[in-house]
């Protein structure tokens, strides 16, 4: 037993993050907690819709289970089904959680949480404070946290970047190396165990809905190092985003929840005033091809919708890549009270008042599904063993990733307001697993030799200065957004082979073309250049395992669709007739004549194609690519079965 | 009770400096400014109004205890107040810091003028030992004198804008920091409210001035009694 | 055909303790561009006006849609975000300037450091008594929820601070942001238990009678925070904390 506090170092001040470091610290651990920026500033603040959890405030029938099938099935069944059912669960308690930590969640008039509705589900599900519930639930979180660092058991580390593990000689993690990004130092910290709560790689795209610090680096040398990285190709395309030069800013899909509608007109290149447009010369084409879930679709249905209306049906809005968002038939005051913020954002960054106007808005980069492979430990109940030291543990032990760094909970697409869940869930859940973790080490990080970290140190700090010494023709900035406009072209909403083998390629070639880059700046002090060109160099490995994972997976799942293998769903099925269809093959009895005409043939192509692509993509780094192999997937809740929203 | 720490004793005292130029040092000067103006009215309500003054028990040491420590503490704090800031109008023109501003310069200019209004007035009444029932006719000859030249005119006449205004908007910054006005309507009416007290003072200083400057009566020495 | 071009003057410092100066650049005129995209524009090429070769400038910035609160920065003379900031709406030449009230790291970037230590000085947090399940949250009526909530938009951005003649590099003053913060948790429900040593801790040196009322705060505030509606809430509640602390203690 060891006479010291336990102590873990988390990389990453977002929900994840900070989740954990509180309740590591209420434990009696010691959290140290490692940030780019400020505490407060971290990715989660840009979330804005909501948080999900099945409370049924609105007397609906919504319970957790239903929310878990929801999301199952929004993720096109490639989540592990114990976990998400097992975060199902939780979330009433977190969101009880929050609430008593002050969030500022809106009320009913009896002064109880209220709810909202997001995509993919037909409840209303999502508590929200406004339309900034990501900066408020990280406020909230940043002040327990705030707390026990005045209390003196948490430690931050701000203005501080995560360079890799430290791993002894047995490949167990036992610190990490640090940058101080101020005066350029770098050291390592020891520590039980380390915990990359680091986000997603929105930067690998160069622009997307992501912050600038979101370019995916911690995860990715992990994967160096030799952790797993699963499912990279599960990309995230935010249906309504707003086009700009530096980034495309989020328009929450609580647009939609509150009423929102999407439309374009009916003639092509039609250039009036939209407000003069009359409804019935109006194609509001989500709400008639989807008549159950209107505009509120899950995410990766309506992005493809909006492509497929601007591109092949050529009906963006004036022949721009643009569709509309309307929220002008609600009244001032109440989208003021409900979606203040991101009215005032639209706004600002516009100039145009979307209380007056609709608002034009095209799909964007938002997510990644996939991250560092983590593993679980599920209990006899179809949920989770909140002690085993299993969980959140990434293929290196002592290693673990939270948030959306890790790649458990949301499957092939994930459902709108889940992310904010799934991060808060994982901090909170791992912290008691962790503790187990450090109590079953045999050897401690007291007994590990002290060269370990000197290695691991100079080996960083030789890469930073050969870094220092890049004095080639390549600017690391313009090859970012090259690498960018590469993954936007070919890797995006719409797929195939032919474009996904020209990006590896491209790829290749940028890969390249980085060994000639420049180090702008070589100072010694607050100099990000050489920090920038390490992100670069992992963003190029990141974008390769993106890329491979698509090419390779040769399907249509959730936010990949490659249309070259749809498997071309008949327009009146019903996704019961398949549970039907497994039933009566159980007993050897399909008979053709009870499905309607091409339903079977259908299902047999459906069923085929689960056998085959139904796993999960892993990717470990060998001979400089990623190896791409796959593993099963825990279905043992519900039936996989072919998705359908109208 | 227990001794207070640096820390308290540094926000009573900041709120001792906001509270005194309200009362007694506020409260006085709008008394000053009305019993004087009562000069325009006539000569008798200003004799009987001094009477009344005159007749106040202890009357030196009132004076000294309710204007001129307050007024002195006021002042040594205000400069205190004004030099941990630093004022920056030029950067940022919105109306409120334009007053801030002026509430600092204008603290400075009543400073200043008082030293020359106590210098001329009380100074002498102490210096020739005018006492009581003798004070009023000896400063009203030195008043009657004042305002005979322009300069004269124009030193009262900015100090006695400058002190209404420091006034008025020190009734609306006590309201604030004393927690009285918190609303953002509540505050924009609170000034409409005390800048018209303002310019009432404003009006009754002038037109003092104007009737020492065209009717310079002498007052009689009232019978001791 | 020739390219539109931008001019931005940047106020530079290379460490702490080193003088600034000043250098030009031009970067390329692009619609709805903002002070952020043409700093990313000068990163790409980093070379002045006369053709000098330099470091890039250096600056913060994190989620560009004036929500996290790391871009501050004074633009033409007014502290701001720079993400916002678009160049359309500004006079050109356009000038940065780092933040003047909190020391210079390099160029831009300003460690506003103070503003997270204010926030351990007045417990701007809710004691909860630990995050394990024991049920629901206080009931609170909606009007108290939306007053709460535009308060706790505050991202720390420090343009209150900035823009505050009260607040300088030397003194000790809380400022705007952390008296709103004082506000915020008080007017909870279960923050309210921990009201008195909040109001104690802004009623010392540096504390809310400090406060001038200059009221720029909330001009400057990105945010649209009632501020000054906060310090006079602030100034009532301590003026009955000192009213009881006189009588009772």
């Amino acid at each position: 037993m060891m006479n010291r506090k336990k102590k873990i170092v988390i990389v990453g001040g977002g929900l994840a993050g900070l989740a954990l470091a509180m309740k590591f610290c209420e434990r009696n651990g010691e959290a140290t907690v490692v940030s780019y920026q400020s505490l407060k500033r971290s990715h989660s603040v840009c979330a804005q819709g909501g948080i999900n959890a099945a409370i049924d405030a609105k007397n609906e029938g919504d319970t957790p289970e239903k929310h878990f099938y929801d999301t199952i099935k929004g993720g096109d069944f490639l989540a592990h089904q114990p976990l998400v059912r097992d975060m199902c669960y939780q979330a009433p308690t977190i969101i009880h959680l929050m609430d008593r930590m002050g969030v500022a969640f809106n009320r009913t008039g009896e002064g109880h949480l209220d709810f909202r509705r997001f995509g993919g589900t037909l409840y209303n599900r999502t508590a929200f404070a406004g339309a900034t519930t990501g900066q408020q639930l990280v406020y909230a979180l940043d002040e327990q946290v705030r707390r026990h660092v005045h209390d003196g058991s948490a430690k931050t580390l701000e203005w501080h970047e995560y360079l890799g593990a430290v791993l002894d000689s047995e490949g167990i993690c036992r610190g990490a190396v640090i940058h101080d990004l101020r005066t350029d130092e770098i050291y390592t910290l020891q520590a039980d165990a380390v915990v990359l709560a680091t986000g997603g790689p929105g930067q690998v795209y160069g622009r997307s809905t992501n912050s600038v610090v979101n370019t995916g680096a911690a995860a990715t040398t992990a994967y160096l190092q030799g952790a797993k990285y699963a499912n990279g190709e599960f990309i995230q395309i935010h249906p309504t985003a707003i086009p700009g030069q530096d980034k495309l800013r989020l328009m929450s899909e609580s647009a939609r929840g509150e009423g929102g509608r999407v439309w374009v007109p009916r003639k092509a290149n039609d250039t009036r005033n939209p407000k003069k447009i009359p409804e019935n010369e109006r194609y509001y084409f989500l709400e008639e091809k989807y008549p159950l879930f209107k505009n509120l679709v899950p995410r990766d249905v309506a992005s493809r919708e909006i492509y497929d209306i601007v591109y092949n049906q050529e009906l963006g809005v004036a022949g721009d890549p643009m569709v509309y968002l309307d929220l002008t038939h609600k009244s001032r005051e109440f989208l003021d009270n409900r979606l203040g913020g991101i009215m005032d954002i639209y706004t600002k960054f516009t100039g145009a008042d979307p209380r007056e106007t609709p608002m034009k808005i095209f799909p964007a980069v938002h997510y990644s599904m996939g991250g560092l492979w983590t593993d679980y430990g599920p209990d006899s109940h179809g949920l989770i063993d909140h002690g085993s030291p299993k969980n959140q543990m990434t293929s290196i032990q002592g290693l673990f990733a939270a948030g959306e760094a890790d790649y458990q909970y949301h499957g092939a697409n994930r459902l709108g307001a889940n992310s904010l869940l799934s991060c808060i869930y994982t901090g909170l859940m791992m912290a008691r697993g962790m503790m187990n973790y450090v109590d079953s080490l045999e050897k401690s990080v007291d007994d590990i030799p002290s060269t370990v970290f000197d290695d691991s140190c100079s080996h960083w700090k030789n890469r930073f200065s050969e870094i220092k010494k890049m004095k080639g023709s390549e600017n690391p900035h313009k090859l970012h957004l090259e690498l960018g406009e590469v993954m936007l072209a070919n890797v995006l909403i719409v797929r195939d082979n032919e474009s996904l083998e020209k990006a590896s390629n491209e790829i290749n070639d940028i890969e390249t073309r980085f060994k000639d880059v420049k180090c702008l700046d070589t100072e010694d002090w607050a100099n990000p250049s050489p920090s920038f060109i390490n992100q670069l160099y992992c963003m190029i490995h990141l974008s390769k395992i993106i890329t491979k994972g698509a090419l390779l997976r040769n399907e249509f799942r959730g936010s990949h669709y490659k249309p070259d293998f749809d498997l071309i769903q008949p327009k009146d099925f019903d996704p019961h007739e398949y549970i039907d269809y497994l039933e009566q093959k159980q007993y050897g009895e399909v008979t053709e004549g009870k499905f309607p005409p091409g339903h079977l043939e259908y299902m047999k192509r459906f069923e085929e194609n689960n056998e085959k692509w139904l796993k999960t993509t892993v990717a470990q780094y060998k001979n400089d690519q990623p190896d791409i192999t796959y593993e099963e997937v825990n279905t043992s809740l519900v039936t996989p079965r072919p998705r359908k929203y109208d | 009770m227990a001794r207070p720490s640096k820390d308290e004793i540094h926000y009573l005292l900041l709120k001792l400096h906001s509270l005194t130029g309200i009362v007694p040092i506020g409260a006085f000067l709008v008394i000053h400014i009305c019993v004087n103006s009562l000069r325009t009215v006539g000569v008798w309500p200003y004799q009987l109004s001094i009477d009344a003054i005159n007749n106040i028990p202890f009357l030196l040491i009132v004076e000294v205890a309710f204007i001129y420590v307050p007024l002195l503490f006021h002042s040594v704090m205000g400069f205190y107040v004004a030099n941990i800031a630093k004022t920056n109008v030029h950067r940022y023109r919105y109306p409120r810091n334009g007053l801030y501003t002026l509430q600092r310069l204008t603290g400075a200019v009543v400073f200043v003028f008082l030293i020359y209004h106590l210098g001329t007035t009380v100074g002498p009444k102490l210096l020739e030992g005018k006492h009581h029932f003798e004070a009023a006719p000896f400063l009203i000859d030195i008043m009657n004198g004042e305002f005979q030249t322009w300069q004269g005119i124009v030193i009262y006449a900015i100090g006695i804008v400058s002190a209404t205004f420091h006034f008025s908007n020190g009734l609306w910054g006590f309201c604030v920091s004393w927690g009285i006005l918190i609303g953002e309507k509540a505050q924009r009416n609170g000034a409409i409210v005390f800048a018209m007290i303002g310019l009432v003072l404003t009006v009754l200083g002038m037109a003092t001035v104007a009737e020492f400057n065209m009717n310079p009566i002498p007052v009689e020495a009232t019978v001791a009694r | 055909m020739t390219e539109k071009t931008i001019t931005i003057k940047v106020k530079r410092q290379d460490t702490p303790n080193t003088p600034s100066y000043w250098q030009t650049f031009k970067v390329p005129h692009r619609p709805f561009a903002n002070i952020i995209s043409c700093l990313m524009e000068i990163q790409k090429t980093p070379t002045t006006q006369d053709g000098k070769n330099v470091n890039p400038v250096t600056w913060d910035c994190n989620c560009l849609e004036e929500v996290c609160g790391s871009c501050t920065m004074v633009i033409n003379g007014q502290v701001r975000q720079a993400c916002t900031a678009l160049v359309d709406n500004l006079k050109k030449p356009i000038v940065l300037e780092p933040m003047s009230k909190f020391p210079v790291v390099r160029d831009l970037q300003v460690n506003r450091e103070r503003m997270f230590e204010n926030l351990k000085k007045v417990k701007a947090w809710i004691e909860i008594d630990g995050s394990h399940n024991i049920g629901e949250g206080p009931i609170m009526p909606d009007q108290d929820r939306a007053k709460r909530y535009v308060m706790s938009e505050c991202m720390t951005c420090g343009c209150c601070l900035e823009a505050c003649p009260q607040f300088t590099m030397d003194n000790s003053f809380l400022g705007a942001a952390t008296f709103n913060q004082v506000r915020l948790f008080n007017l909870h429900p279960s923050g309210e238990m921990k009201k008195e040593e909040r109001l104690d801790a802004v009623m010392g040196e540096g504390g809310i009678a400090d406060c001038g009322n200059a009221q720029v705060c909330v001009e400057v505030c990105p945010k649209n925070i009632p501020l000054t509606e906060s310090i006079g809430d602030i100034g009532r509640q301590t003026t009955w904390q000192l009213i009881k602390n006189l009588l009772t203690k």
